[in-house]
């Protein structure tokens, strides 16, 4: 464990100069952050720009080419990706990733099935609470393939919270919900922020990103083309291009 | 009850050691790895268990661990070995190991008998014994199909990805799941062995791993009961039909090919499917409802 | 170089059932393990057919091709193209696929077994092979064709596959199954094509090797399947001019050990060289790496 010292608040997650190359291609090319803890952070981008490569570097799920990540004073970047959980961090998929002969119950219990053995006691002892925050506790018995994908993704989402990381990292997290729906996870995220879960948004839609995040980074071909409150980062000509095509900055 | 037991002895010993064998092939396909490695175990555990009993003179159940634990960690270190091929290449490899265990035996000389193979391995094994030893195996394999750690495994199988993320040591698991089949599959060998006090190379063949196959498929391929279902339905099935005893190997791949195509996760995966259904009928309407209004 | 003419009948013998498999293989996906039965069921109906009336050696060839382009394409029709349209993923088709090929292997080898009491079996025909000789060289006529047919058809298959449109698409389903399919390709129209025409590959080495040894044994396919494997793995999977290669070089090393009287070993050299292969060079001597599709 390195402690920092020369810093007075230690930001929960650094990034620092992160490249994730496949042979020729930049997907993720040089990219740095810090996220303070009690903040809901998003990364906006079009699709291919990077951010769902990013993410899956963080979770060491994708192999990186350079740079560093920092969660709470400890540097995981030599560590495998069993052991990103275990820190605290948790994530969900683009896709829906759900065991398909498993119930909703076990599917979420999969969650904490890896941690500690006190964890798991604890957190077993509330999913039929994390279940019902969801909306899922009366479904709990079916299985994936006899759900709607927006009650797919909620189930995903709850195998994600039921450790109570310290950092959530959600990939898409509304991607086929309807605009209810949307808003329902929007509240839900807001909430876990409030119990002081820090989260970390990759997402193409604008709208959501923008009600939802209390910091934005802007993300094209695997560099960040601007950072900073919802509000400056979607009026910033290098977003506004990369959204709507050359030119289109000026008229916005 | 007695009589019935008399006189179908002989079919109760090779239900339990079929059962022993699909065991081994079972354990690495519920980890999500091809591995057909099992049946060389069968063959080392076999082989050891019927040399230290002829040529050294070790008594039973000494000869029966030792052949375990030989092929234990031969087939860790074959698993060690093969760890980074994935689906067919890994089964192919697995196979070509079991045929290569044959191959030695035939050319083991005066230890392994040649290809006429060891005869008067008198091992003193009862059905109660093996059936007792069966009973400890599976009641481990129990351990690995409830609740947190049936949910690792089925994560390890079904998407690595996904169970590394939720911090699952997926290499580790999978290669526990050599160990785990080479002990099964050491055990299933030493014990038919010297139940039937002699073994030839030519037992050890590709056969065998159908026979296995065969078993899984049919009972299913995720839980101990699917193996057990398969071993019952692949030993007693000639019994009891006249026209399958007639025309067995033929029906044996009829029955393997439309369990293949039909019923992926065997009879035991329609039972559990339609228990599912039965249970959930409620809830299932209940969202139905829901995403009706939605 | 007797030896050497030798080792090359053999290869090609080698290379006629390798090549079926691993134009499916290669393009489609398939590891069709019921390739062996395929080739040994039609040299089989050739042998009963023949039993009634003698032929010339153009007709039974010509029977066994049909027989094996038929079961081939019946095999896709009634169990793998079921399997994928209903399989989940692509490794959970690959293993049903590899089962279901297993089962539909079992059905013709029991029924040629129950007929023939496991005994091999020829042809009467009104060919008979002549020996010829070459440059001092000694070879039967059938052997001469086995060597050019093998040949031929190798490099015939490399250039079509390399050259023609449909080659082209084949490839390309070997590659990307899914940015073909969108491109217009008739992917199960495509696929039984292709199985029929292995199929009756299948068939052609079938009766070629009868006529070759006077007699196969019902079982000759399945020890072929191990080989081909070999072969396919060793050259490179999607490789046709690898596994020209490859049949080749397998051939030459078990003449090698055949030749230092190991004769009893000779079977260790296929299965060593997968696992050789499969840890040394994955991608084979001539594969190359997007090609594997595991």
């Amino acid at each position: 464990m390195t402690v920092t010292t020369e810093m007075p608040t230690a930001p929960l997650m650094e990034v620092r100069d992160v490249a994730v190359h496949f042979g020729g291609v930049k997907a993720v090319d040089g990219i740095s952050m810090k996220l303070e803890p009690g903040a809901i952070y998003g990364v906006l981008g079009p699709n291919g720009s990077g951010k769902s490569t990013l993410l899956g570097a963080m979770t060491r799920l994708t192999p990186m080419t350079r740079g560093a990540f920092v969660f709470e004073g400890t540097d995981y970047t030599r560590k495998p990706a069993r052991a990103v959980h275990r820190m605290g961090i948790a994530r969900t998929f683009q896709t829906v990733r759900l065991l398909e002969d498993r119930s909703v119950r076990d599917n979420v219990l999969l969650g904490v099935d890896a941690v500690g053995r006190s964890q798991r006691k604890e957190a077993a002892a509330q999913v039929s609470d994390v279940l019902e925050r969801l909306g899922i506790l009366e479904i709990e018995a079916l299985r994936p393939d006899e759900l709607s994908y927006g009650m797919q993704r909620r189930v995903e989402f709850a195998r994600a919270i039921i450790s109570r990381p310290r950092l959530l990292l959600l990939d898409e997290p509304t991607a086929g919900m309807n605009s209810a729906e949307r808003e329902e996870i929007g509240g839900l995220m807001r909430q876990l922020l409030a119990e002081g879960i820090t989260q970390f948004i990759v997402e193409h839609d604008v709208q959501m990103m923008v009600d939802t995040c209390d910091r934005l980074y802007a993300m094209n071909f695997g560099k960040l083309i601007a950072e900073g409150t919802p509000t400056e980062v979607v009026r910033h000509p290098a977003v506004q291009e990369a959204y709507l095509g050359k030119g289109a900055g000026q008229h916005a | 009850m007695s009589t019935w037991y008399d006189m179908n002895v002989i079919l109760i010993q090779t239900t339990l050691t079929t059962l022993l064998l699909a065991l081994s092939i079972q354990v690495p396909l519920r980890f999500g790895v091809f591995s057909f490695a099992g049946v060389g175990a069968f063959g080392i555990g076999g082989y050891t268990a019927a040399i230290a009993m002829v040529r050294f003179e070790w008594s039973t159940w000494p000869a029966v661990a030792l052949g375990a634990l030989l092929a234990g960690a031969i087939t860790l270190l074959v698993g060690l070995v093969v760890q980074r091929l994935t689906g067919l290449y890994m089964g192919m490899a697995t196979i070509a190991f079991t045929l290569i265990v044959s191959v030695l035996a035939v050319n083991g000389g005066d230890w392994t008998g040649g290809a006429m193979g060891l005869y008067g391995a008198l091992g003193e094994i009862s059905i109660p014994q093996l059936a007792v030893v069966v009973l400890v195996v599976v009641g481990l394999l129990q351990l690995t199909e409830l609740s947190s750690m049936g949910r690792r495994v089925d994560a390890v199988r079904d998407d690595p990805e996904l169970a590394n993320a939720v911090g699952v040591n997926v290499v580790l698991y999978r290669r526990m799941s050599f160990l785990v089949s080479g002990l099964i599959g050491g055990l299933a060998g030493a014990m038919t062995t010297l139940l039937r006090t002699t073994i030839t190379p030519a037992e050890v063949n590709f056969h065998l791993v159908i026979v296995s196959l065969t078993a899984i498929v049919v009972g299913g391929s995720r839980s101990w009961v699917g193996a057990l279902i398969g071993s019952i339905i692949f030993v007693w099935l000639p019994t009891w039909i006249a026209f399958v005893a007639e025309w067995e190997k033929v029906a044996y791949g009829f029955i393997v090919a439309a369990a293949a195509i039909y019923l992926p996760n065997g009879v035991l995966g329609v039972i559990k499917d339609g228990w599912h259904r039965f249970r959930t009928r409620d809830e299932r309407a209940r969202a139905a409802a829901v995403a009706e209004e939605a | 170089m007797q030896d050497v003419l030798n080792a090359a009948t053999l290869g090609s013998i080698y290379l006629l059932f390798a090549l079926g498999m691993a134009l499916v293989w290669g393009t489609i996906g398939i590891l069709n393990f019921a390739h062996g039965a395929t080739f040994m069921f039609s040299a089989f109906i050739g042998h009963l057919v023949t039993q009634r009336v003698e032929l010339p050696m153009l007709v039974i060839v010509a029977i066994a091709v049909a027989v094996g382009a038929a079961m081939s394409a019946l095999t896709q029709l009634l169990a793998f193209q079921p399997i994928l349209r209903r399989a989940k993923s692509q490794h959970a088709a690959e293993m049903r696929i590899l089962i279901g090929g297993i089962g539909i292997a079992a059905i013709p080898l029991a029924i040629a077994q129950r007929e023939t009491r496991s005994s091999p079996f020829g042809f009467q025909s009104t060919y008979s092979a002549e020996v010829m000789e070459i440059f001092g060289l000694r070879i039967t006529t059938t052997g001469m064709i086995i060597v050019l047919c093998g040949l031929g058809i190798g490099i015939g298959l490399t250039v079509w596959l390399r050259q023609s449109r449909r080659g082209l698409a084949l490839r390309a389903i070997g590659v990307d199954p899914e940015t073909t399919a969108g491109m217009g390709v008739n992917r199960p129209a495509l696929a039984f094509g292709t199985m029929a025409v292995a199929g009756g590959l299948a068939g052609l080495a079938g009766a070629l090797l009868t006529f070759q040894l006077g007699a196969i044994a019902p079982e000759t396919g399945d020890q072929l399947l191990i080989k081909a494997f070999a072969i396919i793995v060793l050259g490179g999977l999607g490789s046709m001019a690898g596994t020209v290669l490859g049949a080749y070089i397998l051939a030459g090393a078990e003449s090698f050990v055949l030749e230092m009287n190991w004769g009893t070993w000779v079977d260790a050299v296929s299965f060593g060289l997968i696992f050789l292969i499969l840890l040394v060079r994955p991608q084979g001597l001539l594969g190359r790496k997007e090609v594997r599709r595991t």
